[in-house]
């Protein structure tokens, strides 16, 4: 096995000897990977949606008693959307180019309505089609679902004061007109300067009865109206840009270019440069040749895998991120990057036999990596076809072993899985890129 | 001078898709000779020599070789890494070899010996190397394609020399030449080939007087 370690050697002296090449090659999928990042985080982008307010608002608006100011309310409860006011005419325009993923429109009566309380007030809701429409519907029930949780708590404290004015006594307003009650503390008072009697007794029973039960009413109603509460605990989770399926895409994505290209690009130069006709004169067998670009992708893969891990890792530290970074998973990482780099150095191989020339192998490399890794990032559930043809390529599968290798409590079985998936694929691509290699010999 | 050759093809053919640029052929190269390959643009004399020297299959037919023949061969167009230097690609092709420390040839030849990669070479340089690269298994049979093309009188001088260093060892030479110089001071034998057929094989004083010579004139 000495001849693939000198032409190994060789190819990592050619990379030394280039280090223009070298830093494309580094570079070009690290950018990749932080635009599909970007990517990734503008589908979680705020979609725009137009308020369109017929019925005239008013921006300061007490129901039940209470003061709500409707510019703060809504940029409260809007935390997934932004909200754009706009007329109707706008509205409809933007909506149907598309510039506004929905338009919620406040119908006239809508505030008399709120205020009366004798029917429920309605907004409509209008929405494309497709794409984000889903999560637009969902975003703006959410909406609607935490402006009538606002009002909900508003008519429940308006609620217990009245409770409160039975039990206490006082003034108080109701459906515009005021008014002044005893309650029953001024009941039970009253009723002690009466002179003993059944009817006085019976009398005094009712009011401790109602005095006892009224006093919980106002938990009792808080309950009801809330029956579930979720409490939110902030901060317990890692940051999305540091989370281990980020970590295990970049690694994977990394790979698959610099295996594919490399090994590709490699094979195809020993004929651009004419020294094939030299190598297959009994020096380096044919299947020795794949191999060494295997091992080239294998190794590149291995060196710029433990950067990444490492960078990673100093990242995760140096922000005292939730869960840090669990360094003694590397070394199971590592293996899957090896078994990774095989894979795709495997497939780079046969796209070099293919290719015949270099540069075709490198367009032909590009061309394969993108719907590759794009494929590997289609949840399965949404595209079944893409998660077929996505499992007979190695992106998605180097995916899921760093993903678990990095932090599932048990990740044997994936990793299991997995690393049959990567050796078989190895050995598949492997050995058409073998009886694919005499063409460059010709 | 032994009648056993050290290469013989038998019955060899080649084809590239359905162009044939080589028709059956037979040819011994034998020790203590030097052969050379002439005739005209696509006759078929560089796809002879790759053949021979076992960096091409033939379509049909075998190459022979004797026992423990070792043989160096030098292609038209460079065949070595140009991202590497001279030095490098010497010390890689002596591993695959399983040859010495090139050093030697590196200064015999005259190769630059920094650290300058071979494309940025002079096209005669890289013709050096590929001669040097050839002569790094000490070969019994020196198999080269157009080796003076672009080298300067000097440098075509060391090779001739080279050449009759190989040959009278008790070895053998074939070159493909376009070049008469080259016949006059290395060949004594010729074979002169013609759209993939050998249309003459004999001593260059013959071949100076034949129709064939006449006719690829």
């Amino acid at each position: 096995m000495k001849a693939p370690w000198l032409i190994l050697r060789k190819d990592l002296l050619v990379l030394r000897r280039s280090p223009a090449l070298l830093a494309v090659l580094i570079a070009y999928p690290l950018v990749i990977a932080l635009l599909i990042g970007l990517t990734a985080a503008y589908a979680n982008a705020k979609p725009r949606v137009a308020f369109v307010d017929l019925d005239g608002i008013p921006h300061r608006l007490t129901v039940a008693g209470q003061s709500f100011d409707i510019d703060n309310l809504i940029d409260d409860v809007a935390k997934n959307v932004e909200i754009v006011r706009m007329s109707k005419e706008q509205a409809d325009r933007q909506l149907a180019s598309g510039r506004v993923a929905a338009v919620v429109t406040v119908p006239q009566g809508f505030v008399a309505d709120l205020r009366g309380l004798v029917s429920s007030p309605h907004l409509t809701l209008a929405t494309g089609s497709g794409g984000i429409t889903p999560r637009v519907r969902q975003q703006m029930q959410a909406l609607v679902y935490n402006l009538n949780l606002r009002l909900q708590k508003a008519f429940i404290e308006a609620d217990i004061k009245y409770v409160d004015l039975l039990r206490h006594g006082g003034k108080g307003r109701v459906l515009g007109h005021d008014f002044s009650i005893i309650g029953l503390d001024g009941t039970k008072r009253l009723l002690a300067t009466m002179p003993d009697s059944p009817q006085k007794r019976k009398i005094d029973e009712f009011v401790d009865d109602a005095r006892l039960a009224l006093a919980l009413t106002g938990n009792a109603i808080r309950a009801t109206a809330s029956p579930i509460v979720l409490d939110e605990e902030k901060g317990r989770g890692r940051t999305s840009l540091l989370s281990a399926q980020v970590q295990a895409y970049g690694l994977a994505i990394t790979i698959t270019f610099l295996g594919l290209l490399l090994a590709g690009g490699a094979l195809a130069a020993e004929r651009d440069e004419n020294a094939i006709g030299r190598l297959v004169r009994g020096l380096v067998g044919l299947g020795q040749l794949v191999v060494a670009k295997v091992a080239l992708a294998v190794t590149v893969a291995l060196c710029l895998g433990l950067a990444i891990l490492v960078g990673f890792g100093i990242a995760v530290q140096a922000g005292n991120v939730e869960g840090g970074e669990p360094w003694q998973r590397i070394p199971l990482v590592l293996i899957g990057v090896l078994l990774a780099g095989a894979a795709v150095g495997a497939v780079g191989a046969l796209v070099g036999t293919l290719a015949r020339e270099s540069r075709t192998a490198s367009l032909v490399g590009v061309l394969v990596v993108l719907p590759v890794v794009f494929l590997g990032l289609v949840p399965k559930e949404i595209v079944p076809a893409a998660a077929w043809i996505s499992d007979a390529f190695p992106f998605v599968h180097a995916v899921r072993f760093f993903a678990s290798a990095l932090y599932d409590s048990s990740p044997w079985k994936t990793i299991a899985r997995e690393t049959a998936w990567l050796v078989g694929l190895a050995a598949v691509y492997g050995g058409l890129a073998r009886l694919s290699v005499r063409r460059l010999a010709v | 001078m032994s009648s056993r050759p050290l290469l013989a093809a038998r019955g060899v053919t080649r084809r590239f898709g359905d162009h044939v640029a080589l028709q059956r052929t037979d040819l011994d190269v034998r020790p203590g000779e030097a052969l050379a390959l002439v005739g005209p643009n696509g006759a078929g004399k560089s796809t002879l020599l790759a053949i021979l020297a076992g960096a091409l299959e033939p379509s049909e037919g075998t190459v022979e070789r004797a026992d423990g023949v070792r043989s160096g061969w030098m292609p038209q167009r460079p065949a070595h890494y140009g991202r590497l230097s001279p030095r490098q690609n010497l010390e890689l092709f002596a591993g695959l070899e399983r040859a010495g420390d090139p050093a030697e040839l590196l200064a015999r030849l005259e190769l630059p010996t920094d650290d300058r990669s071979s494309a940025s070479l002079s096209v005669g340089n890289r013709q050096r190397l590929d001669l040097a690269i050839s002569l790094l298994s000490d070969p019994h049979v020196l198999l080269l394609d157009e080796p003076t093309a672009a080298l300067d009188p000097r440098q075509r001088r060391r090779l001739w020399e080279t050449a009759r260093g190989v040959r009278d060892a008790g070895g053998a030479v074939v070159l493909v030449t376009q070049n008469l110089e080259d016949l006059e001071h290395v060949a004594d034998r010729v074979a002169a080939l013609l759209e993939g057929n050998v249309v003459f094989d004999g001593a260059v004083a013959e071949y100076r007087t034949s129709e064939a010579a006449g006719a690829l004139s």
